[in-house]
């Protein structure tokens, strides 16, 4: 497997690159010494990224964007087939199941890299109000905007495919990233000492096609399971919720209660886990069910129209319904009809009735709640899912990345204007002390959280309905989970 | 970016305190009446006095204020205390204690069933004319029909003896409690307990166990009007027995009584998980017969010497 | 005042690891001290300081004494350890190049002196850490490097093998100042000539800077940084550390060799022609923030001082 080179212009890079130019010099000497041992020396580079999901294509597109860090010698490994990424195309009414809710600082950063302005925009749907109530007391929070900033947004949805295939045009655009596509990593090792130079310290990744990266700063972008991680012997620890989210693509009866200029979130905390319902252009919407691995698996099992029914139920329906809805393997679309007779519920207040869901789009993934012990080691950085997984509830899984990802760059920018060596332990430091508390608090809020809504009756029922109810009374307080969810807040921790 | 505080949305709207332009307020409106709303029936109350009074959410269906409610609850609860045979008066109280909470529990009781689930969809009623008591008459005397039926006729009651049920608001709330009210006399004929104050007594402290409702409960300060031994008797072996099977055994407004009447009464109570009480009827009778013949003993002796 | 905190903790650092010979400056006290310079000039220092006898102008500076060969044989392992005692000195020299850029970018010349391939030369470089990170910048030439101490610059270069970005542009010469060839014309001379934490440890740092004075290019600049001798330096690093808690032995802090900014300028500028230009930057060490710009602690704590050589008027 050859890498593919993206631009013509990592041959012109200029000569001010930190190790571009001993790397190429360096390579007949090496080869020349070490010719019996090796039949391939590794390729020196200054950060090799493992992982190109949203993170690791982010953070090389950090990278590159900014001229003082742009003159680093970088690649991306990456083991699925990113041409498929970058062809990803859907007709304009139908969404892709996973999507995300990205923060206005998140979308700033993207903006800030370039990023923002090749993702379909068409596709992405901002929205400015939450709706978040509790499914057994029916206690409120309504999230939005007072009336300076009423009609700003809260987040936008996007589909984690529209932000890769508009990050790896981005990267396009800006070339001189090598991309080693659809290469597996066989092995990640240290480097050796020769003569002249001593890599012994140095992360040397060997791809399966038998190329071998030798990497200044190894970062892991590489998923929950991270051989990155693995490598640098950093522990990652957690449990898993025994919570399945489910996914689909939500077709409603309309554009929502707002119009398309008021978007709104809806989430219901059910003892089984919160049900999110999130709004897409027009009148579709996204599915982020959590709940237990056996209501999945029926969930997945059920026609169409009674899978429309119990999410439908999901929103307005007593526990108690959901509970038996989710015994029978069919028939959940009249038990729904007989209900709805008997269940009061402002529809206002509720999302708009689902009347369809778009097929193959019904999908369901294991939730975890893992943090790494840190984030650092030495020429070992990890960003995104490789350091962290938190529950879907607050929807701030891929902020935490672009989080990471932005602060990592800083860091590594800071590392190259001072001539730090910015694999170096020491010169990421700042990486992680600047990310680790933050996404520990977050990590935290939302374990208990969903821990707190996982009772179904008991003394928390009612004490978590007075905080909510309180919560929402208090307007300094609520504007501070606000900010927090918007991502602009997060630097209080 | 600056922290703006959102705006106190369903708070301040509940108090009136809406200071929003026009536009805003007319958005927030319905989010406000969603949180008044938010359990269940209690919009009802809220929203109107005793000069507005709104129209009945089904026939026979009287709206109360909570204040109203609260008297109706005293009232209804000290008659029933003093004269334990006015059943209307036992009705309201029932009625009066039993929203919103415990009338939600034991409605929630009935949806997690399948069998509940479908008595409520098939809102039965439990009449003489529903229930066909000569054909009852004709099963035998173990099955569920055969023992109602016996009961019935031994007790010299009847099934329409029960009062529709007007203080409830939520619709369907109301049918639980008219359901409840109606299979009562199943209770009997299920635990056998006869229709004495004694009786009553050791079935509702059954019933309290079994569907937590108030009125059931406070129904248990009759023990007070029992006589000393009586209560001793209740103490000693119906309150523990009640407790024991009310708690254990399966919900009985479960039990779809219309199709149960040929099942075998011993079947059903060990499907309910429910134990038989010692007989009342049969202990009182005995126990009159030692006295009877403690008393002709005594007269006996006394003409003897 | 923030710099009381801070050198308390490099006092200590220096104390574990600095030779035991008489001449390296050493304090210890649970007080403020300006001593900083002393701890990271360590190895720098030792080209000056180790024999001070033998820095009288004109002589030839070779030996070193063989207490700080072993003592330098044990920082070797800990020079570049994060967490070691260099930790606060590696945390410094992202600020020196702040300085530095600062410096430069101050001048008001037409057309403005180039920025690009500046050649760099670090007198008493010990084990590299600015001279490292100087040749790692984009828009460094090449930087010459000198200690006398073999010891530590053997650790130098061993280190400077792990990057490979450095072998093209970082040379190390193991020689005192005196021994290293004046460049032949003005403008063979460097563009930065940088003395850190040295100047304190000189006997004679009139001698000192008068040998490194030629080095520095028409335009270039003459970095340096050290501690200002106040009495608070002299109470924390003699008296407290070395006559009352005699932590440290006796005589080890010359308090009269420290050097007052005011004493930079006037050496500079009155003494001595060519030098225009002085620009000066108190910094201090804030536990858990790390280093600090904070103006006007250059009176009393540790300090960044720069003077520029008068340019060619071509």
């Amino acid at each position: 497997m050859g890498s593919i080179v993206l631009s013509g212009r990592q041959l012109q890079r200029p000569l001010s690159s930190l190790c571009r130019s001993c790397s190429r010099r360096l390579l007949p000497r090496l080869s020349r010494s070490y010719a019996a041992v090796s039949s391939q020396q590794p390729d020196i580079y200054d950060v090799v990224c493992v992982g190109g999901g949203p993170a690791g294509l982010s953070l090389l597109t950090a990278l590159r964007s900014n001229p003082t860090t742009a003159g680093l010698r970088v690649a991306l490994v990456e083991a699925q087939d990113l041409e498929k990424v970058r062809s990803w195309k859907l007709p304009p009414d139908r969404f892709s199941n996973r999507c995300s809710s990205l923060t206005p600082a998140s979308a700033q950063f993207l903006d800030n890299v370039g990023a923002w302005a090749h993702l379909h925009r068409d596709r992405v749907q901002p929205y400015h109000e939450m709706q978040v109530w509790d499914g057994v007391t029916d206690a409120r929070i309504e999230f939005e905007w007072t009336p300076p900033a009423a009609g700003k947004t809260i987040a936008y949805m996007t589909e984690n495919l529209n932000l890769t295939s508009g990050l790896l045009r981005r990267i396009d655009e800006l070339g001189g990233v090598t991309v080693f596509n659809s290469a597996r990593v066989a092995g990640i090792s240290f480097g050796e000492e020769t003569e002249d130079l001593d890599l012994r310290e140095w992360p040397v990744v060997h791809l399966a096609s038998g190329q071998r990266l030798a990497a200044r700063l190894l970062v892991g972008a590489d998923g929950a399971n991270s051989p990155v991680r693995a490598f640098a012997g950093i522990e990652s620890r957690g449990w898993d919720y025994e919570r399945h989210g489910v996914v689909a693509t939500l077709e409603l009866e309309g554009e929502g209660w707002g119009g398309d200029a008021m978007k709104i979130a809806y989430q219901r905390f059910l003892p089984t886990g919160p049900v999110a319902m999130l709004p897409l252009p027009g009148n579709l919407s996204t599915l982020v069910w959590s709940t237990t691995p056996a209501n999945a698996a029926l969930l997945k099992s059920l026609s169409p129209k009674d899978f429309v029914a119990l999410v439908n139920a999901a929103f307005r329906l007593r526990p108690v319904d959901l509970e038996y809805m989710h015994t029978i393997s069919s028939g959940q679309e009249e038990e729904l009809a007989w209900r709805l007779q008997h269940t009061q519920f402002n529809r206002r207040a509720i999302p708009q009735t689902v009347v369809g869901v778009q097929d193959g789009t019904i999908a369901s993934f294991p939730l975890k709640m893992r943090h790494a012990d840190t984030y650092i080691g030495e020429r070992v950085a990890l960003v995104g899912d490789a350091a962290h997984s938190i529950h879907p509830l607050a929807g701030q899984g891929l902020n935490q990345g672009q989080g990471d990802v932005e602060s990592l760059a800083r860091t590594i920018e800071f590392s190259v204007s001072h001539g730090q060596d910015l694999g170096t332990r020491m010169s990421l430091e700042s990486y992680n002390s600047e990310r680790y508390g933050p996404n520990h608090v977050l990590l935290g809020v939302c374990d208990k959280l969903h821990k707190i809504y996982s009772a179904g009756s008991g003394p928390l029922v009612p004490l978590r309905s007075l905080g909510l109810s309180a919560i929402n009374a208090l307007g300094p307080v609520k504007s501070f989970f606000m900010e927090q969810a918007a991502g602009n807040g997060i630097k209080l921790f | 970016m600056k922290a703006l505080p959102p705006c106190l949305r369903s708070a301040s709207s509940r108090h009136g305190l809406v200071q929003n332009h026009a536009l805003q307020r007319r958005q927030q409106l319905p989010i406000a009446t969603a949180v008044l709303c938010s359990t269940h029936s209690k919009s009802g109350r809220r929203s109107f006095s005793v000069l507005n009074r709104p129209p009945p959410n089904y026939p026979g269906h009287v709206p109360l204020t909570g204040l109203e409610r609260a008297a109706l609850a005293v009232g209804s609860g000290i008659v029933s205390f003093l004269d334990p045979y006015r059943g209307d008066m036992i009705a309201a109280l029932g009625e009066a204690t039993a929203s919103p909470y415990f009338i939600e529990r034991l409605r929630r009781a009935m949806l997690a069933s399948p069998t509940g689930r479908r008595i409520l969809r098939d809102r039965p009623r439990i009449t003489s004319s529903s229930l066909n008591l000569p054909r009852l008459r004709s099963l035998p005397a173990r099955t569920v029909g055969g023992t109602y039926v016996a009961w019935l006729d031994r007790e010299g009651v009847s099934p329409d003896t029960r009062s529709s049920v007007r203080f409830i608001d939520d619709e369907e709330c109301a049918y639980v409690m008219q359901r409840y009210r109606e299979s009562h006399d199943f209770y009997h004929a299920l635990t056998g307990l006869p229709i004495v104050r004694e009786g009553e007594v050791a079935l509702k402290a059954f019933e309290f166990a079994n569907t937590l409702l108030p009125m059931t409960g406070l129904s248990m300060l009759a023990v007070a009007t029992l006589r000393p031994a009586e209560r001793r008797r209740f103490f000693a072996v119906y309150a523990p027995w009640a407790v024991r099977n009310g708690l254990r055994g399966d919900e009985v407004i479960n039990v779809y009584w219309e199709e149960e009447m040929e099942t075998d009464v011993d079947a059903l109570r060990r499907r309910l998980g429910i134990e038989r009480p010692p007989d009342l009827r049969e202990i009182r009778k005995r126990e009159r017969e030692e006295r009877r013949r403690v008393k002709e003993g005594a007269a006996a002796q006394a003409v003897a010497s | 005042m923030p710099p009381r905190i801070k050198p308390a903790l490099l006092r200590q650092l220096r104390y574990l690891h600095l030779p035991s010979s008489p001449s390296p400056v050493r304090c210890t006290s649970s007080f403020p001290s300006r001593s900083f310079s002393a701890t990271t000039a360590s190895a720098s220092a030792s080209a000056s300081h180790s024999s001070p006898n033998s820095t009288s102008p004109n002589s030839t500076f070779t030996t070193v004494s063989p207490d700080e060969v072993s003592h330098f044989n044990a920082l070797a392992s800990s020079w570049w350890d994060p967490q070691g005692p260099s930790r606060i000195l590696h945390l410094m020299n992202p600020l020196r190049h702040d300085f530095i850029r600062s410096c430069r970018s101050s001048v008001l010349d037409v057309p403005p002196p180039p920025s690009n391939n500046l050649k760099y030369l670090d007198i008493g470089c010990g084990g590299g850490i600015f001279a490292e990170s100087a040749a790692r910048l984009p828009t460094t030439a090449s930087v010459t490097a000198i200690d006398p101490s073999p010891e530590v610059l053997s650790v130098a270069k061993a280190h400077a093998k792990r990057d490979p970005a450095l072998r093209s542009k970082l040379t190390y010469l193991n020689t005192p100042i005196e021994n290293l060839p004046v460049p032949s014309t003005p403008q063979d001379g460097y563009d930065i000539v940088s003395i850190f934490e040295v100047i304190e440890h000189v006997p004679y740092p009139a001698d000192f800077l008068d040998r490194c004075a030629p080095f520095v290019k028409p335009g270039g600049w003459l970095v340096l940084s050290t501690i200002a001798r106040t009495w608070l330096s002299w109470v924390t690093t003699n008296l407290v550390a070395e006559d009352l808690l005699r932590i440290v032995p006796k005589g080890t802090h010359d308090w009269r060799k420290y050097i007052n900014e005011e004493e930079m300028k006037t050496y500079f500028l009155q003494k001595r022609a060519q030098w225009t230009e002085p620009r000066c930057m108190g910094v201090v060490y804030v536990p858990g923030l790390g280093w600090k710009e904070v103006p006007g602690s250059e009176k009393v704590g540790n300090y960044f001082f720069a003077v520029r050589k008068v340019p060619d008027t071509a």
